[in-house]
C-alpha cells in the first residue's frame, strides 16, 4: 500500500474531531427526550389553546341537539393499536437492526405505504364495531387535527433526522420513513384527543398530515442525510492530470 | 472498528490497513483513475471516522465502506456533470476523469489485447452506473449476491439481473471482437 496515502488519511482523521459510541449515545438519548417533550407540549399547548385543556375527548354535539359519546373502551383499542403502529413504526425508521446501511429500501417503501393504511383501517374498523363515531361531524373538517398532527410530529421528526446525520443508501426514503415514523407517534395523540371517525375527517385530518410528513420528511433526507454534508476537499497539493506518482496497485 | 468507535484513536490505523487494500482496488477499477480512487478512498475513510460513534457492535464494515465509497462516486460523477455545464473551460480535464490511460502497444498480441481490453472498458463504462457496480462488486470484489444487494440496497433478483445485463453487454463485445479478428 502507498506509505504516503496513508499517512495522509491518518493525519486528515487525526486532524477532525468524532464522536466516540459514548458520545453518540448520549446526544440521540438527549435528542430522544427532545423528540417526547416537544411533540408532548405541543399537544399540551394545543389541548390547554384549542380545546379547553381536554387532553382526551369522549365525545361532542355533532349539530344541535345531536350528542355522541365514544367508549372508552374504544379509545383504548384505537389509541392502543396507533401505538403499537407507532412503535413499528419508530423501530423501522429509527433503529438501523445490525446493518450499518439501515434497513433495505424495501422494508422503508413499505412501512411508508402500510403505516398510514394500518392506522386508517384500525381506526375505521374499531370505530364501525362501536359505530356511533362514524356519522359525520358538519363542525369538524379536520383542519384541527391536521395542525395538531403536525403540531405534534415536527419535533420528533427533526430529532429523528438529527440522530442520523448521514445515510449512505436511499436518504430520502429513510427521510421519508422517518416522517411517517413522527406522523404515527402524532396520530396517537390526535387519536386521544378527537372522537371523530367520520371518513372524509379522518382522511383530511389524520391521513394527510401522514402524507405531508413523508414528503418533508423526503425533503429534509434529501437535504440532511446525505453523506455530502460537511464533506471537505481532502487531496491537496497534488493534480489531478499529475504523474501517477506514489501509487501502488 | 468496535475498539475504534469506543475511542480508542489508534485503532483507526489497523482499519486502514485492514479495509483500504480492498476499498481501493474496488475505487481503482470503478472510477480508473488512481487520484481520484485514492482521493475518494480519502473521503470514504473520513466518512466513517465522522461516523465511528455510530457503528453498531457486530455490524460489517466493509458493506458500509463500499456504499459510502460508491455514494461518494455517484455524487461526485453528479457534480462533476453540474460543473462541466457550467464552466466549460474546465471541462477538458474533468472530462478526462475515469477515462482509460491508453498504452504504446509493442507486439501484435499486445496491440490485440489492448484493444480488446479497451473495448471492455469503454463497454463497461457505457454501462449504466448500477450495473456496472453490481458487476464491480461480483466478479471484481468476489462480494457474494447477499453481500452486493446489501451495498446496493436493492435484493437479490434486482442484483442477478443487473449483472446478467452487464455480462450480456461484456459477452457482446468479445464476440463482436473475435469476429473482426
Amino acid at each position: 500500500m502507498n506509505a504516503e496515502l496513508r499517512a495522509r488519511v491518518l493525519s486528515a482523521a487525526a486532524a477532525e474531531e468524532s464522536p466516540t459510541r459514548a458520545q453518540v449515545t448520549r446526544r440521540n438519548m438527549f435528542l430522544s427526550m427532545v423528540a417526547a417533550a416537544s411533540g408532548f407540549a405541543a399537544f399540551v399547548v394545543f389541548a390547554v389553546f384549542m380545546s379547553e385543556g381536554e387532553m382526551v375527548r369522549l365525545g361532542g354535539d355533532v349539530a344541535v341537539q345531536q350528542h355522541v359519546e365514544r367508549s372508552i373502551l374504544l379509545v383504548l383499542m384505537t389509541a392502543g393499536g396507533a401505538l403499537a403502529v407507532a412503535a413499528a413504526a419508530l423501530w423501522l425508521a429509527v433503529l438501523r437492526g445490525q446493518s450499518m446501511l439501515g434497513r433495505p429500501g424495501r422494508w422503508l417503501l413499505l412501512g411508508c405505504v402500510l403505516i398510514p393504511i394500518g392506522l386508517f383501517a384500525w381506526k375505521v374498523g374499531w370505530s364501525f364495531v362501536f359505530g356511533d363515531p362514524m356519522m359525520a361531524w358538519p363542525g369538524r373538517s379536520g383542519l384541527r387535527c391536521l395542525s395538531v398532527s403536525l403540531l405534534v410530529a415536527l419535533g420528533p421528526l427533526l430529532s429523528f433526522v438529527a440522530m442520523r446525520r448521514s445515510v449512505p443508501l436511499h436518504p430520502a426514503l429513510n427521510g421519508a420513513a422517518m416522517g411517517v415514523a413522527a406522523g404515527a407517534c402524532a396520530w396517537v395523540a390526535t387519536d386521544l384527543w378527537c372522537p371523530v371517525a367520520y371518513v372524509p375527517h379522518l382522511l383530511l385530518g389524520h391521513v394527510l398530515p401522514l402524507v405531508i410528513l413523508a414528503c418533508l420528511g423526503a425533503l429534509l433526507g434529501r437535504a440532511m442525510l446525505t453523506l455530502r454534508r460537511g464533506l471537505q476537499p481532502t487531496i491537496t497539493g497534488r493534480r489531478r492530470s499529475g504523474p501517477v506518482a506514489g501509487s501502488s496497485q | 472498528m468496535e475498539r475504534y468507535s469506543h475511542g480508542e484513536d489508534a485503532a483507526f490505523a489497523e482499519l486502514y490497513d485492514a479495509i483500504a487494500p480492498r476499498l481501493l482496488g474496488f475505487l481503482r477499477k470503478a472510477t480508473r483513475d488512481d487520484f481520484a480512487a485514492e482521493d475518494l478512498m480519502q473521503q470514504t475513510l473520513l466518512q466513517i471516522h465522522r461516523a465511528r460513534g455510530t457503528f453498531i457492535p457486530g455490524a460489517r464494515v466493509m458493506p458500509w465502506a463500499f456504499a459510502i465509497a460508491r455514494r461518494l462516486i455517484i455524487d461526485g460523477a453528479r457534480r462533476r456533470r453540474v460543473e462541466r455545464r457550467l464552466f466549460s473551460d474546465t471541462s477538458v480535464d474533468d472530462a478526462e476523469t475515469y477515462e482509460p490511460v491508453g498504452e504504446m502497444p509493442t507486439a501484435d498480441d499486445l496491440v490485440h489485447a489492448r484493444r480488446l481490453e479497451q473495448r471492455v472498458r469503454e463497454r463497461l463504462d457505457a454501462l449504466p452506473e448500477v450495473q456496472r457496480t453490481a458487476y464491480l462488486l461480483l466478479q471484481q470484489e468476489g462480494l457474494s449476491l447477499k453481500g452486493a444487494a446489501e451495498i446496493l440496497g436493492t435484493s437479490v433478483s434486482a442484483v442477478k439481473l443487473r449483472a446478467h445485463r452487464a455480462y450480456v453487454a461484456l459477452r457482446a463485445v468479445l464476440r463482436e471482437t473475435g469476429e473482426q479478428s
